[in-house]
């Protein structure tokens, strides 16, 4: 093997998009062998392995955080158009480079601790953060046999890990010695248990109608098409639309995105957790929020929207990883999209939409998915879940979130 | 140098990943000690913490990773919190120095520790004696089957074998629930 031969692989291996990536690492890992050549050395397995392992996380994680860095952009320009102004537009074309002007900002701010603070602690937490969102990525399916370790347990492995990033931030509230930080932290926690239960709730209706927990079954579950071209997404079914919305929801709580920013509301709590902290630890936190956002979407997408299977059958020539690099476009989107257009939540609306209609309407869609499964998935299953869905809901809609005026039983809330 | 190096690479290295167990251990074992000996409450809560997930990533190590990611998840997502929580909201310094009753006693430091060595003790003989003397220990099962239990095997053991524990536990925590959101809910008359 010589280098030119690697070098003449490089088109061959364009011209199918579809396994570009895989054959990209594989030819990452002829080059390794091909340098221990050039030394005199037969490179040894484990060498080849440890390579293997470094390509796919500096892949991803280079994806993310230009991502990242991209969506920090596109974020302000959404938003800049939905008010009706042009946003950055002075940093490269477009506005295009104003990541790294935001970079080199916060790397060149002052970076301070309060006298009082608890120094370690208040070092520890944004790593704290970030780690657990970093190592979330590896195991959503990104393509056709794209996906850096298939756990047979990876929706678990999600819940688990992301469960570092509540930690993390009572140790940013704590740390700080700030009334503001630990009340902030206090919400935040409160937030993030709360819509836990159905997050992970809707993902264990996936689980049983996939009858795996592991991403890549979930996604090749969903496969193939209704009559020639409705895609047999979750999303598409009575349960599996409810469920996907309970998860979105979920998700935007978890990820303390508009409308459930109450942690960091500023008018009532300055920044909340983040209150102390400046810089680039800020910029770390910031980070780990929205790698973490694409990270839960990313899930989102292989749980209710095929993962990286096309909408209809004769898309499949794009190739599958860029379908699961849309659908997440899409989705970012449309949180920046929710972020323009609802105003936050007081913190009593969001605990009683956690507990008095998300919890109970994952339930229904439990028993919905069950009945779509047990009545054969047909026509039958349809009906029994729509209406067993439905049912729950207008309940729900009618009994906790309906107030029934009238002179004597009128109640006055607080803000009144 | 050359030499050197070909020497470094024929090293077993790929009998490294049985030895990496080392370093979970290592800072399973640290975090315990820090747990115990640290003054700030908060900070032995972390070190437990840290202590836990250890635990969790020795569990992945040998195979078992659906018992790591549950102990990951419970123990770091649910049962960290709630020390955190608990150590947050409950008052400091309710039970001053002063008014310690115990404070008086000659020898309550040494009490104390006797006390602890005792129950230390007895802990670690009781686990001794079931890790050598039960049945399951002296089994032999090839390795490779014993760590990984599919998710699927342990969900039908769950809802056939031990159903009614099962059952009997989610009756008891939907108590508790219902309890603490009781005594939660009662407000105090100013």
């Amino acid at each position: 093997m010589n280098f030119i031969d690697l070098l003449k692989r490089i088109p061959e291996i364009c011209k199918t998009p579809e396994t570009l990536p895989l054959e990209g690492k594989k030819l990452i890992l002829d080059f390794v062998t091909w340098l221990g050549s050039l030394v005199g050395i037969a490179v040894p397995p484990w060498v080849l392995t440890l390579v293997n392992i470094l390509v796919v996380i500096v892949a991803i994680i280079a994806v993310f955080l230009i991502m990242f860095a991209l969506m920090s952009v596109w974020e302000r320009k959404i938003l800049a158009r939905a008010q009706n102004r042009y946003g950055p537009n002075r940093v490269g074309p477009w506005g295009l480079f104003q990541p790294v002007a935001d970079g080199i900002k916060m790397l060149t701010k002052e970076d301070i601790v309060p006298r009082n603070a608890d120094k370690v602690v208040h070092f520890i937490a944004p790593i704290v953060m970030l780690v657990p969102a970093l190592i979330l990525p590896v195991l959503l399916p990104y393509g056709r046999g794209m996906v850096a370790i298939d756990l047979s347990v990876g929706i678990l492995f999600f819940f688990a890990v992301g469960a570092g990033s509540e930690v993390a931030i009572f140790l940013a509230g704590w740390s700080s010695r700030n009334k503001y930080s630990i009340l902030g932290a206090m919400r935040a926690i409160a937030q993030m248990i709360s819509y836990e239960l159905p997050l992970v709730m809707s993902a264990v209706i996936v689980a049983l109608v996939a009858g795996t927990l592991s991403p890549t079954g979930i996604v090749e579950a969903q496969g193939g098409y209704q009559f020639g071209f409705f895609p047999n997404w979750f999303v598409f079914t009575p349960w599996g639309f409810v469920a996907c919305v309970l998860f979105y929801f979920s998700a935007l709580a978890e990820s303390n995105r508009s409308p459930f920013d109450l942690p960091e509301g500023e008018s009532e709590l300055v920044a909340g957790h983040l209150t102390e902290y400046s810089g680039f630890k800020y910029a770390l936190f910031f980070m780990a929020e929205y790698v973490g956002m694409f990270a839960i979407n990313g899930l989102l997408v292989t749980l209710f929207l095929g993962g990286y299977q096309a909408p209809l059958p004769f898309l499949t020539f794009i190739p599958s990883w860029c379908w699961f690099f849309i659908k997440l476009a899409f989705l970012a989107f449309s949180l920046v999209w929710v972020r323009a257009t609802m105003p936050r939540f007081r913190i009593d609306q969001m605990m009683q939409f956690a507990w008095k209609f998300m919890l109970p309407m994952s339930f229904a869609a439990l028993f919905s998915a069950a009945a779509w499964h047990y009545a054969g998935r047909g026509l039958l299953g349809w009906g029994i879940s729509a209406v067993l869905v439905a049912i729950p809901y207008f309940a729900l809609g009618y009994f906790c979130f309906t107030r029934h005026h009238s002179a004597d039983n009128r109640r006055y809330l607080f803000s009144e | 140098m050359h030499e050197l190096f070909q020497k470094i690479i024929a090293l077993p290295w790929d009998q490294a990943p049985q030895w990496l167990f080392l370093i979970p251990a290592f800072v399973m074992l640290m975090g315990a000690a820090a747990a115990v000996m640290l003054r700030n409450l908060i900070h032995c809560a972390l070190c437990l913490t840290l202590s836990f997930i250890a635990l969790g990533v020795l569990f992945m190590a040998l195979g078992a990773e659906f018992v790591g990611f549950v102990q990951l998840l419970v123990y770091v997502g649910a049962v960290a919190m709630l020390i955190l929580f608990a150590i947050l909201l409950t008052p400091a310094g309710e039970v001053a120095a002063s008014n310690n009753p115990l404070r008086n006693f000659k020898f309550s430091r040494a009490f104390a520790a006797a006390g602890g060595a005792t129950v230390a003790l007895l802990v670690l003989v009781s686990l001794l004696g079931a890790i050598f003397f039960s049945p399951h220990a002296r089994a032999v099962v090839p390795p490779a089957q014993a760590a990984i239990a599919p998710v699927k095997a342990i969900g039908e053991n769950l809802l056939n074998h031990t159903l009614l524990p099962l059952q009997a536990t989610a009756i008891l925590l939907t108590a508790a629930l219902i309890g603490a959101a009781l005594l939660a809910k009662e407000e105090k008359k100013s």
